[in-house]
């Protein structure tokens, strides 16, 4: 199992990699979620295959059986899923606020437009 | 007073606090004040000094090595407020003290009746005046750093006093980056050796001093703490803030650039003599710098026309003269250990005759309007009482700079040319210290004889209302106050003359401060002005040659006219240097370029991987049993969760790129049902569908794809392939690992396990109370990081909503109108 889910986690990864690394800004945010996906399935592989070696399966960490999966890596990914959600949210208010102001989601416009403004010069005050 | 306030730290605290209390306490009276702020304000070093005795009266001198008394402050870092009450220290003390208490009085009559002018300047001034006892005072290394910064900031402070003067700015500024590098210099070497040795207080470093390895660490923290004094010291070659620092009021010249806080430099080289005097480094390191400063200050100062800057670069010239006495000291000893022999009366001679020449200077200037050396031509002649009585002082003092018989000065130059005398004796080479000192002696001598040549001058005869440069809208703005321009120097000059003409005075005042006087010709103490002439040796001649060869020098037309300092050029280049690459180096990083920087994020994560790899090859074996077949529902949640995500990209249509987002992000629900998460999936599936709504919505608002060509693939597709592999290799690596831990090996996992209901003695007893472990550690015992990320939520609750504050661009035409749309 945890080679299916480490497969998973390289597909995601370079998935969501190559998607920041294009020019359009709603890509880098879908980039950046299916990130959050990658993530949390890397955390939660870490807890161990859940397939037992007879052939069944491990049981949810609630006390009252035994042979239960790592309860850990599923208490950070709650706190990441929703940390995730909170970035989303954020970014795409940010993609409206920019397409609304400047026009374009371009990445490289949007870096050629603050070029406008001269940075200090060696000036002595 | 109660006995825990007679303690010694404590009493030393408070008459180190004592300044900056009167200061702001000065500066905290109501109404218009201009003769009860200074006076409240000179209470705060007349304490100090008062403090200090009853502390000298109660517990002595410390002689070195003994260990002092501490209040704790941080016992984690070694750091303890305590202080030692040494010949050096107190000596210094009373310098800070006594100066200090002269400075404020005098600046009731420099700023004359302006009293907001007043109420700003005492405060800084004490402020300056508590740093600086700290600094000679304190025992531990780091409170002798931590006072040496606070002198920095309130020289620049104290410099940058004119608001108005974008000069007076950028001096300031130069002297507090010149002497707060060297102050990051003195850290640095405090650290490495407090790190080294493990010894945390001049009193326990320099009773260890002995037992240091003279080589390695030890010797590089002296060159560092050498760069901070040197720094602060105004030495070649970063003396130039010091004549800049003359944009300063003059009562700040007189105090921190001549008397005081150039002093510190002197004062911690002073310090470090017992304890780094045995390196090999130490004579030709300080004597070499110290030699060449006190050249160089001398012949610049025989160059300028503007009094303060002449006084400012003698005073150059004579920190280069203290320091390489103290270079001296490596080659002499006293008791075995490094030391110099009257050392102290050395810098008392500087003190008291380069004040009062500050003072008299800033006094000409209020008085006559004369700051430059053609202004006082013929002074004297048209002046009255007040400006004569300056003008006096000002020929006393300028007769104790040249060196002249009957003065302190005299017999400090026969001390040092004795000095290297003793020194020489050993090593030769160290005669060129003497030959720098009669060049330095006899250009002072010049400028004594250009001064009393210029003031005495038949001059033009002008009354002095109608002197040359005076202030035209001002005039001289004097009361009855006035006398304390020209009477706090006066008090000063006299010292001089008492030093010089009744020795005995002096040794008896100075002795118990002096712990080495052990040169058989000063053994009794300083002699009788005729003494040297009855026993004329060879530092009788070197002075009788500085002061034949400086009358002639300054009598002669030669080496008369202004020159400017070439190391005037190097801080400004510097500093357009340091402005201009941070530029550069901004805008070379910060392009701006979103891709730019993730390449370089993932490219770091890279090499950390690689890295880790590098050292641990065992990274890259793969892991025994690879079984994906165990489980066909993991295979095939696992196949839909790749194929969408391959597919985002592949997909232009928009709003089906968002469903298959939304289908890759539903299969790792079915990932995590497998998982045995039930949390989660409910947790994920919930925020999936309100992402896929909500993404849905946004794009409704957002401008369409941009169909022009994309960024090159390969190039994105490699940097991300590679990434995702490695990134996927060590999620097979962990959850291997985690797969061939043997059961019963204790993990976080197992302890909430454990302790998710019921308590055990680790908890104190306390449990979770909880049967589902998940919920027991969120809430429980991972409590506050759920609140961070209840914090992290309300924040961007509240980003989104302060970027949407009334939706009214929604409904209307954009705000600004995009310029950039139809792109280039």
């Amino acid at each position: 199992m945890t080679t299916v889910l480490a497969v998973c986690v390289a597909v995601l990864v370079t998935v969501s990699i190559y998607l920041m690394l294009s020019r359009e800004l709603k890509s880098v945010a879908m980039g950046v979620f299916v990130l959050g996906h990658g993530a949390n399935l890397a955390i939660i592989a870490m807890s161990g295959s859940p397939v037992l070696p007879g052939g069944g399966l491990r049981n949810p960490p609630i006390l009252g059986s035994s042979d239960l999966v790592d309860a850990l890596p599923q208490a950070l990914i709650l706190t990441a899923i929703v940390i995730n959600f909170a970035v989303m949210g954020f970014l795409l208010t940010l993609l409206i606020v920019t397409a609304r102001r400047t026009g374009t989601l371009n990445v490289d416009e949007l870096a050629t437009l603050g070029r406008s403004n001269p940075g200090p010069e060696g000036d002595d005050r | 007073m109660c006995p825990v306030m007679m303690a010694s730290p404590i009493l030393v605290l408070l008459a180190v606090g004592a300044p900056v209390l009167a200061g702001l306490a000065s500066m905290v009276l109501p109404g218009r004040r201009t003769l009860a702020r200074p006076l409240v304000a000179a209470v705060g070093p007349v304490l100090a000094l008062v403090l200090l005795t009853i502390h000298l009266q109660r517990h002595g001198l410390s002689t070195n090595g003994t260990p002092t008394d501490a209040l704790a402050w941080v016992p984690s870092l070694h750091l303890d407020v305590s202080f030692l009450v040494d010949g050096l220290g107190t000596f210094f003390a009373l310098l800070i003290a006594g100066v200090g208490v002269l400075v404020v009085l005098y600046s009731r009559a420099f700023f004359g009746p302006d009293d907001t002018a007043l109420a700003r300047f005492l405060p800084t001034l004490g402020f300056f005046t508590s740093a600086m006892l700290g600094i000679v005072l304190a025992d531990h290394l780091l409170l002798t750093v931590l006072f040496w910064e606070m002198t920095s900031i309130s020289s620049f402070l104290l410099i940058g006093w004119d608001r108005d003067d974008p000069e007076a700015g950028r001096r300031a500024l130069q002297a507090f980056v010149t002497t707060g590098l060297g102050g990051l210099s003195l850290l640095g070497g405090v650290l490495l050796l407090g790190g080294t040795t493990d010894l945390w207080r001049w009193s326990e470093v320099i009773g260890g001093a002995a037992t240091l390895d003279p080589s390695g660490a030890v010797a590089a923290s002296f060159a560092l703490m050498f760069a901070g004094a040197a720094a602060k010291s105004a030495q070649w070659p970063l003396h130039d803030w010091l004549p800049g620092a003359m944009r300063a009021p003059t009562p700040v010249s007189a105090y921190l650039h001549s008397a005081t806080m150039v002093k510190a430099g002197v004062f911690l080289v002073g310090r470090m003599l017992p304890v780094f005097g045995v390196l090999a480094a130490w004579v030709p390191l300080v004597t070499a710098i110290g030699t060449s400063t006190m050249i160089l200050g001398a012949v610049l100062a025989l160059r300028q026309h503007d009094l303060k800057r002449i006084f400012a670069y003698t005073t150059v010239s004579q920190l280069g003269l203290l320091i390489a006495t103290y270079g001296m000291g490596g080659a002499t000893t006293s008791h075995g250990d490094p030391a110099i022999d009257w050392d102290l009366t050395q810098i008392a001679n500087h003190a008291l005759y380069k004040a009062p020449l500050f003072l008299v200077a800033g006094a000409l200037g209020v008085l006559a309007g004369a700051k430059r050396l053609p202004d006082l031509f013929g002074l004297w002649r048209r002046s009255r009482s007040g400006t004569r009585a300056s003008l006096l002082v000002l020929l006393l003092a300028g007769y104790a700079l040249a060196g002249g018989p009957g003065t302190l000065s005299f017999v400090a130059k026969e001390l040092f040319f004795d000095a290297v005398r003793h020194a020489a004796d050993g090593r030769p080479v160290l005669a060129l210290v003497g030959a720098g000192g009669v060049i330095a002696a006899a250009c002072n001598v010049a400028i004594f004889v250009r001064l009393a040549t210029t003031i005495l001058g038949r001059g033009p005869g002008l009354r002095s209302d109608e002197a040359p440069n005076a202030p035209t809208n001002s005039g001289p703005i004097t009361d009855r106050w006035s006398i304390l321009l020209w009477l706090p120097a006066a008090l000063l000059v006299a010292l001089q003359y008492v030093g010089g003409l009744l020795p005995p005075v002096w040794n008896a005042a100075a002795r118990p401060l002096e712990v080495n006087r052990h040169a058989e010709a000063f053994a009794d103490g300083l002699p009788w002005p005729w003494e040297p002439f009855l026993h004329p040796g060879l530092p009788l001649l070197l002075s009788a040659i500085a002061i034949v060869g400086g009358t002639a020098l300054g009598l002669s037309p030669r080496l008369r006219g202004e020159r400017i300092d070439p190391h005037s050029g190097l801080w400004p280049a510097a500093y357009r240097g340091i402005l201009r690459g941070g530029h550069r180096a901004f805008h070379s990083v910060q392009t701006g370029h979103l891709r730019l920087y993730l390449t370089v994020v993932f490219g770091a994560l890279l090499l950390g991987i690689g890295w880790a790899a590098w050292i641990n090859p065992d990274m890259l074996s793969t892991p025994d049993s690879m079984s994906p077949l165990e489980s066909p529902t993991g295979l095939l949640l696992g196949a839909v969760v790749c194929s969408t995500a391959i597919a985002l990209p592949l997909v232009e249509e928009r709003v089906v790129r968002v469903l298959v987002l939304g289908a890759s992000g539903f299969a790792v629900v079915g990932l995590y049902i497998l998982y045995q998460a039930p949390d989660l999936a409910l947790t994920q599936l919930m925020f999936e569908i309100i992402s896929v709504i909500l993404f849905l919505l946004v794009l409704r608002l957002l401008p369409p794809l941009d169909r022009r060509p994309q960024v090159r693939v390969l190039p994105r597709l490699a940097l991300a392939s590679v990434v995702g592999l490695s990134i996927g290799w060590m999620t097979l690596l962990a959850g291997h690992a985690a797969e061939q831990r043997a059961s019963d090996t204790p993990t976080l996992g197992t302890f909430f396990e454990d302790h998710s209901l019921e308590g055990s003695v680790i908890t104190n007893g306390r449990g979770g109370e909880g049967r589902n472990i998940v919920n027991v550690i969120l809430v429980d015992f991972r409590g506050f990081d759920t609140l961070g990320e209840i914090t992290v939520l309300a924040t961007a609750a509240l980003g989104v909503w302060s970027m949407l504050p009334s939706r009214r661009w929604l409904r209307d035409e954009p705000v600004q109108s995009a310029t950039t749309e139809d792109g280039p």
